[in-house]
């Protein structure tokens, strides 16, 4: 019994020595894959609107409503090591104080991109086809083939075309007022999930192999309120593939 | 086996006991030490829920780092809920203020549809960077955590655990 203990605990503990010295390599390998992620972000419409648009809104606060033009290329992102990317487009304008505080940023959009191998799950955008061809109906009973892919037909993973595309998100201040603010500016950030190792984020400036993003940046200002003259379905927003609907969990 | 632990002598016996002393206390000591350079009381965390799902799984291990006082919109944070001890690993999606003012986040589950102004504390509509963050993911290794989510949902197995370590300790001396 002796000799086989030692035996299972010699192959147990050479199993987890490779297996940490193969994370290690994988996670740091990252490093000499090339980068050359290009983007433009436009700004296609912005309205103010006062009303109440979070489940929680007590009052009425005014609330920012953003449409936007997104075309990326973004494949030279996903590598060996490259689990999805978490893509998100943030609205960010200074605060009121803007040589001591920090301008203030919000989430307006997200998507979850994942790579060709990870596991299928219901989180991860669906790319809408273009306004030209015929929309494809997604069937959650019938096979992968017929659910919708994160990317346009015939393209990669991290290629985006979107046109006037909406916002997943109103957004407010937390002082409630947000119109007429300027020197707003709309910027496209990434953060690249790994199978193992660290999260990496949006490099605008180049580090070696990986050459920081060229565009992805819009600058435009909050205009002033709008009253009543806005539909309901102009200020509608983007459902996500989120699971958990109701309560956050 | 334990006529085996009779035969020892008292110094040897000691010897033992010191050993395993030192085995526990330098696992501590490195925990320890990990938190002061990370400044965060919890540097390894594992993912206890589904909300963060597909980019981290129940038993993934987290890796944390305290000294970025200026959070940006996109990173992961763990905070804690004041008035209770759950620690919650979701994604930033709103910032204000910092610089001279109480750095105030706004955070979200990537797969909760809300944000999680309903799970704060009463009256509480952001976290405090300084006061309720305990860090920033900056890195990850997948499934290595289960371990402790097995640990927890079943009780037997912690006792299990500890008796087959002592036991592996003492017989290998012979």
């Amino acid at each position: 019994m002796h000799n086989t203990l030692t035996r299972v605990q010699n192959v147990f503990g050479f199993f987890t020595s490779v297996a940490f010295a193969a994370a290690a390599a994988i996670a740091i390998s990252v490093l000499l894959s090339p980068q050359a992620p290009t983007a433009s972000l436009e700004l296609r419409s912005v309205q103010v609107v006062k009303g109440r648009p979070h489940y929680y809104s007590t009052k009425r606060e005014e609330y920012a409503h953003i449409k936007f033009d997104l075309d990326a290329d973004l494949t030279t992102l996903f590598n060996w090591n490259t689990k999805q990317i978490f893509l998100y487009i943030t609205a960010s304008y200074p605060s009121s104080d803007p040589s001591t505080i920090p301008p203030s940023e919000a989430v307006i959009w997200d998507a979850i991109i994942p790579s060709n191998y990870a596991p299928w799950h219901q989180n991860t955008y669906i790319h809408p086809t273009p306004k030209a061809t015929t929309k494809v109906k997604k069937t959650a009973k019938k096979g992968k083939k017929e659910i919708g892919k994160a990317y346009p037909a015939g393209a990669q993973p991290g290629i985006i075309k979107l046109d006037g595309q909406k916002p997943k998100y109103q957004i407010t201040d937390v002082s409630s007022k947000i119109a007429d603010r300027s020197n707003a500016t709309l910027t496209l950030h990434w953060n690249i999930q790994p199978w193992v190792g660290a999260l990496v984020w949006t490099n605008t400036k180049t580090v070696g192999r990986w050459q920081g993003l060229q565009g992805g940046e819009a600058k435009f200002n909050f205009p002033p309120l709008k009253g009543t003259e806005v539909k309901k379905d102009e200020l509608k927003t983007e459902t996500g593939g989120e699971r958990n609907r109701g309560s956050p969990a | 086996m334990f006529g085996s632990l009779a035969s020892l002598q008292p110094r040897q016996l000691a010897a033992q006991v010191l050993n395993f002393a030192l085995v526990l206390s330098t696992a501590f000591m490195l925990w320890k030490g990990l938190s002061v350079f990370a400044d965060s009381s919890s540097p390894i965390v594992v993912v206890l829920s589904g909300s963060m799902e597909p980019a981290f799984q129940r038993g993934d291990l987290l890796f944390l780092w305290n000294r970025g006082q200026e959070t940006q919109v996109g990173e992961v944070v763990v905070y804690n809920v004041r008035g209770k001890d759950i620690p919650i690993v979701h994604r930033v999606i709103q910032r204000f203020g910092g610089g001279s003012t109480p750095l105030q986040l706004l955070t979200k589950g990537d797969n909760n549809a809300a944000d999680d102004t309903e799970l704060y504390a009463r009256g509480q509509s952001y976290l405090d960077r300084s006061q309720d963050v305990i860090g920033s993911v900056v890195g990850y290794v997948p499934f290595v955590g289960y371990v402790t989510i097995l640990l927890s949902e079943y009780p037997w197995l912690k006792t299990a655990m500890l008796v087959f370590m002592a036991l592996t300790v003492v017989l290998q001396r012979e």
